[in-house]
């Protein structure tokens, strides 16, 4: 005989935990086919990581590809407020047992509440490795920087040194060095850079030098980082001696990758797996997310490492699967609700950073390009390399040169351009070609809409003997126009001199300033950052 | 029977290395040599190792540090780290005071 239930315990249709971009895309699709859905969130502030993020996302206009993601995130709480969910925050999951039952930390009380259906959505944690002196203060992990810099405003430190080259330490570097600090080097064991190219090209063209192939050997200091010191390493990981570098910092940020929070599932007695492709242990779903406990489903980072764009779209998924399991939709509600959102999502999972290609050594774009080399072990293309991506064509006069050259799921420059000059077509992960019959406005649209910052107008002879060079900057202070400095090249070294020539601001660009730099035309092809002279 | 649950298997003796003396899991202050020991002294799953040595049971509750526990227990075991089972997960999945876990609240009308 079941035992008789609490009457101090609440029930709800369906609970949700984490109100990350997946948890709280999950409440809203649930909450709109009626679901008594209550989402509850450890933090203070809902959105997760989205809030962290002020750069422009990837993908394309149903992915919300070209905003910023702490944009996202407040038009998910909108959607979400709209759409009725409850989202409860300071409120720590402690345990899920068994028939769905919750225990909730908020304050110093706990509460016990029921689901007839679960989402976790708890996201994930990061990683760490040791090294020499890894537990001294000023030993951080990026999303810690991430924190304290685009949450609460404070500096990490003055200069620093990044370890690792995914997508989390490459995105991370630049908002260092958009928040003013200085980033000494960025470092990883692997031999190439595991991250997009583009996010490792607008780091190296300010001139942070990359380290592939190397790693940190310690952490010098005695009560907090004063100092670093790296070196190659080889095949196997180890160190060579005499290669040792010295960098003084004052703190060492930790990008190595993240590991899925499923403690909850494993505690309910899902079944798990270990799939290191997947970022550790992670709960063996169905296809549609549902685990080896009928009702109790996983979404986003939990369930495998993604990008916040696809944890949005399983996190949709997941409430509309919810939704049926509770019979609040029939199965053919859910197929028609599902359909476009699977081929979101396939459409994210494509290109050479999809999760099927980890670990495999791509040598050539999907158009049989063979993929730029120092990109892929020094964060910069070659000038030598450039000419044979068809983002970079020639003519007289301003036209776009895209510097876009590996195969990402990314096509908003295709709808920036109001003249048809820039084509990605209809395979998403296409490189972006310039048509260069075709007349340039000069508008800049393409510039701002490139969450890469690959995109430049160039005219490549003024008449003058000079060319100018328009480029994304996403730099305070922006220079005054007139504003003498250098130029510098793709590696980040100084090439010429130059002129800031134009400033243009504009809301269609969303924050994304586009400088005009005049340089001798010798260097348009080349020069693709400004210095202002100190 | 596996590999790992054989108690049989000689993983012959503990040599010290260096680096021994580097924090893991910084919670409860265990250093790589004392983990790398542990196993030596028949410590082979995480279980065993949490309990012979505290390493994860500390206040982040292994948040930091289990991963890389995981890779030196499997390292000295010559195993993979994700033939290993992980530890038990259990209820509170955070640092909660006593009072607070006691508190149950009973009034839910608020």
């Amino acid at each position: 005989m079941p035992l008789p239930e609490r009457n101090d315990m609440k029930r709800y249709d369906l609970i949700v935990v984490g109100a990350g971009p997946s948890g709280l895309s999950a409440a809203i699709e649930a909450s709109k086919r009626g679901v008594k859905t209550i989402v509850f969130d450890e933090n203070a502030r809902p959105g997760g990581q989205l809030f962290k993020q002020i750069h422009k996302f990837f993908g394309s206009k149903e992915h919300k590809a070209k905003i910023r993601g702490f944009v996202i995130g407040q038009q998910l709480l909108d959607e979400a407020g709209k759409a009725g969910v409850e989202v409860v925050l300071n409120a720590t999951v402690i345990g899920l047992y068994q028939d769905k039952e919750i225990v909730v930390k908020t304050g110093d009380t706990v509460h016990h509440y029921k689901g007839d259906s679960i989402i976790i959505a708890t996201g994930a944690s990061e990683n760490m490795v040791t090294f020499d002196g890894w537990t001294l203060p000023g030993v951080i992990g990026a999303g810690a920087a991430q924190t304290l810099m685009n949450l609460h405003g404070i500096k990490p430190g003055k200069r620093v040194l990044m370890l690792g080259s995914g997508n989390v330490g490459l995105v991370v570097s630049f908002q260092l060095m958009q928040a003013g600090c200085e980033v000494a080097a960025l470092v990883d064991a692997a031999p190439e850079i595991g991250g997009y190219g583009v996010h490792a090209a607008k780091v190296a063209r300010t001139g942070v030098p990359f380290y592939l192939s190397h790693t940190i050997v310690k952490a010098e200091g005695t009560d907090h980082v004063t100092g670093v010191t790296i070196a190659a390493v080889d095949d196997h990981f180890r160190f060579i001696p005499g290669t040792e570098k010295h960098f003084d910092v004052d703190t060492i940020c930790v990008a190595v990758g993240l590991s899925p929070m499923s403690q909850l599932l494993k505690m309910a007695g899902c079944r798990m797996s270990d799939d290191p492709k997947r970022g550790g242990q992670v709960p063996i779903i169905d296809g549609h997310g549902e685990t080896s406990i009928p009702g109790l489903f996983a979404a986003g980072d939990v369930s495998g490492i993604e990008e916040a764009s696809s944890a949005m779209i399983e996190g949709r998924q997941a409430g509309i699967y919810a939704a049926e399991f509770l019979g609040f939709i029939s199965k053919t509600e859910m197929d028609n609700g599902e359909e476009k959102l699977d081929a979101a999502l396939d459409g994210l999972r494509q290109g050479m950073f999809a999760p099927k290609n980890r670990g495999k050594n791509i040598e050539k774009t999907e158009e049989g390009i063979d993929i730029s080399r120092n990109l892929l072990c020094r964060g910069f293309i070659g000038d030598d390399e450039i000419e044979r991506f068809p983002g970079v064509t020639h003519k007289a006069g301003v036209h776009p040169v895209i510097e876009c050259t590996q195969n990402i799921p990314c096509n908003p420059c295709q709808d920036a351009c109001a003249m048809h000059c820039i084509m990605v077509g209809k395979v998403i992960t296409a490189l972006p070609a310039v048509d260069p019959s075709l007349k340039c406005a000069d508008c800049g649209m393409c510039v701002a809409s490139c969450s890469g910052q690959a995109i430049f107008l160039v005219n490549e002879d003024c008449g003058d003997g000079t060319a100018t060079v328009t480029l994304p900057y996403e730099f305070l202070p922006v220079p005054d126009e007139g504003t003498r400095g250098r130029a510098l090249g793709r590696n980040g070294q100084e090439v010429c001199d130059a002129e800031v020539v134009k400033i243009r601001t504009s809301p269609a660009y969303d924050h994304t300033t586009l400088l005009t730099m005049s340089v001798p035309k010798e260097f348009a092809m080349k020069a693709r950052f400004f210095k202002a002279n100190a | 029977m596996n590999t790992l649950s054989d108690r049989s298997r000689d993983i012959g003796e503990f040599v010290s290395q260096p680096g021994d003396e580097m924090i893991i899991c910084r919670c409860e202050e265990i250093t790589k040599g004392e983990i790398r020991r542990a196993v030596h002294e028949g410590m082979f799953t995480m279980t065993e190792i949490r309990r012979y040595l505290r390493a994860g049971m500390g206040l982040c509750q292994g948040q930091t540090c289990s991963k890389l526990v995981k890779g030196i227990v499997a390292r000295e075991l010559k195993v993979s780290p994700a033939d290993l089972e992980p530890a038990t997960s259990r209820v509170p999945m955070r640092p909660i005071e006593m009072k607070v876990f006691a508190n149950e609240n009973e009034d839910e009308d608020e």
